[in-house]
């Protein structure tokens, strides 16, 4: 499997006014990401999240470390020809409607005729603002607006998708919408590189899954390897009620019961950043 | 190359869509209102009713032409300081960048696009100043012809005062002196572009455009006194002097508008002149504003 992304040493500074001091945002941040995964990093608010995902879009320009979407750095232009990119609460040209916008983004990625027109009526239906195409985007809700920047970033059909914080002040309907979008995304093919506060969102669509507090990345892996509490055993077994107090009363008289699974429990992502978060306190 | 072109024609002509819908054109209601009422404004003069006419077309074109002038530099300053901070304010320049699309692209896209704007506005203003002052000098010429007829002038005078009334109507020249305002903007433009480029607001952007026009007014004499006031000079100096002659442009270069208002003729060669040196100041402006922009982190 190729890698989409790959992020090795990745430091950012940022100089303070008036100070020789710098804030080092992101230190020495290292990732990588396989074509067709969903990767989600989360972490607390200002703990270098935007900035990592900045730095691997070129909005940023690393003070130490490198950037790579599908071998390409970062740095380049060329490299974000395979990218979407998704801020959080996108805001577009509120003058232009929500098909005008497609178009723009269009034809600034170098799409034209019916290729063009074609690409704009599927993904808005894709994105079900079929409704809302002449309508101005100055008009559009939090949830629409977040829509049709998925639809503007996916315009290139590009292979890698980068989501900040994609259902941020969005409601449970449209938020469940757009988790379904991302993994019809993931079903299509896509990587998709998402950070977000829902945790639980995160744990339900990631395959793999950062953490990242200070800007330092402290835990990384799947998520079976990061929820899954190694220190702990539990089985699960089926029986009669009395068999089971049996087996409570003690561990030799289990005869006659049978094993359903067996494991060390799981723990859930929230509850694993929350007690991160105060071990980090 | 191709792909290059096409992008910053899909920027400049998002740009100019993005003025136009922020109904900027309203302005060319105001602009006719003013022209069509310049002709109720009877100055007293002390000259003869046949002066006083001539003054009048005078006057005409003075007060649409630097009306003109003056929309042309608001619109030059303020609509380029506006649309690449509010951009950045607006985030909307994250999700362009992050397509394949250079910064150049996009400086050069918006520039256009603000260039494009100011063209089709003085090209409208124009036909309205033209139309206005070519009905207004057809009546003075034909007052002016019945005078000469009732006081029985030669053919030669006859012919010498229908060039004179006719040199205060619709010429080439009169156009020269427009096209040099348009020139004269794209240099304020670049301005203004180089300044949005590190300014992290609107307002610096547009108070600090303004000041450099005013400023470009009175470098070139400031230049020459200081360069005077120094004797001989090393290169060094020199040089210098020409670095910020190129950061502060020279804007009596543009006088010609002056000359075209009193109806004079400009020849061909200081219009192509100035063609050349405004190009020159917008290439400049346009290299700075990308070294400054393409090290420039969001």
């Amino acid at each position: 499997m190729s890698l989409a992304v790959e992020i090795d040493q990745l430091t950012k500074e940022f100089p303070t006014p008036f100070r020789r001091e710098k804030i080092e945002a992101v230190k020495g941040v290292s990732l990588s990401i396989e074509e067709g995964q969903i990767y989600g990093l989360i972490g607390p608010n200002g703990s270098g999240k935007s900035t990592t995902m900045k730095a691997l879009l070129g909005l940023l320009a690393p003070t130490s470390g490198t950037c790579r979407i599908f071998g390409r750095d970062s740095v380049k232009v060329d490299s974000r020809q395979d990218v979407g990119y998704v801020p959080e609460n996108p805001y577009f040209y509120k003058h232009l409607t929500g098909e005008e916008t497609l178009k723009f983004y269009g034809k600034l990625c170098g799409l034209s005729g019916a290729f063009l027109k074609g690409r704009i009526t599927d993904l808005l239906e894709q994105v079900s603002l079929t409704h809302a195409r002449k309508q101005k985007v100055g008009t559009y809700s939090k949830g629409m607006l977040q829509r049709i920047g998925l639809a503007q970033a996916l315009i290139h059909e590009p292979r890698l998708l980068i989501l900040d914080e994609p259902t941020a002040g969005v409601d449970p309907v449209g938020s469940r919408e757009i988790r379904d979008l991302i993994l019809e995304l993931k079903e299509a093919g896509k990587t998709v590189f998402l950070c977000s506060h829902l945790l639980e969102q995160v744990q339900a669509i990631c395959d793999r899954v950062g953490i990242i507090f200070n800007g330092e990345l402290k835990r990384e892996g799947t998520l079976e390897e990061l929820i899954t509490l190694k220190e702990q055993f539990e089985i699960v077994v089926k029986g009669d009620a009395e068999s089971q107090a049996k087996l409570l009363a003690t561990a030799e008289e289990f005869r006659g019961l049978e094993v359903v699974s067996s494991g060390s429990p799981k723990t859930s992502l929230e509850s694993l950043f929350i007690q991160m978060s105060k071990e980090e306190k | 190359m191709i792909g290059s072109l096409k992008r910053i024609s899909v920027i400049a002509s998002h740009t100019f869509t993005q003025l136009m819908r922020m109904k900027v054109f309203g302005f060319l209601a105001v602009f006719a209102v003013i022209v069509i009422a310049i002709k109720f404004f009877e100055l007293p003069t002390g000259n003869s009713p046949q002066k006083a006419s001539l003054e009048e077309l005078r006057m005409l074109k003075s007060t649409a032409m630097g009306t003109m002038g003056l929309f042309a530099i608001i619109f030059a300053v303020a609509a380029t300081g506006l649309l690449l901070p509010r951009d950045v304010e607006d985030r909307t320049l994250y999700t362009i960048l992050c397509k394949p699309v250079p910064r150049i692209d996009y400086l050069a896209g918006k520039y256009l696009g603000v260039l494009i704007m100011i063209f089709i506005a003085l090209f409208l203003m124009d036909l309205v100043l033209m139309g206005v002052l070519h009905t207004r000098t057809m009546g003075v010429l034909a007052e002016h012809m019945l005078i000469a007829e009732k006081s029985g002038w030669s053919a030669e005078e006859t012919a010498v005062e229908r060039a004179e009334v006719l040199s205060q109507g619709v010429t080439w020249s009169m156009q020269a002196g427009v096209f040099a305002i348009f020139l004269k903007s794209i240099v304020v433009a670049g301005v203004a572009l180089l300044i949005s480029t590190f300014s992290t607001s609107t307002l610096f952007t547009i108070i600090m455009g303004f000041l450099i026009y005013f400023i470009g007014h009175f470098a070139g004499e400031a230049r020459e006194f200081w360069l005077s006031q120094q004797g001989e000079v090393g290169t060094l100096v020199k040089y210098s002097s020409h670095v910020i002659s190129v950061l502060f442009p020279d804007f009596r270069l543009f006088n010609v508008i002056d000359a075209a208002v009193a109806g004079e003729t400009i020849p061909k060669g200081v219009i192509w002149k100035l063609t050349g040196i405004s190009s020159i100041y917008a290439s400049v402006y346009l290299i700075l504003s990308w070294f400054t922009f393409a090290k420039k982190e969001f």
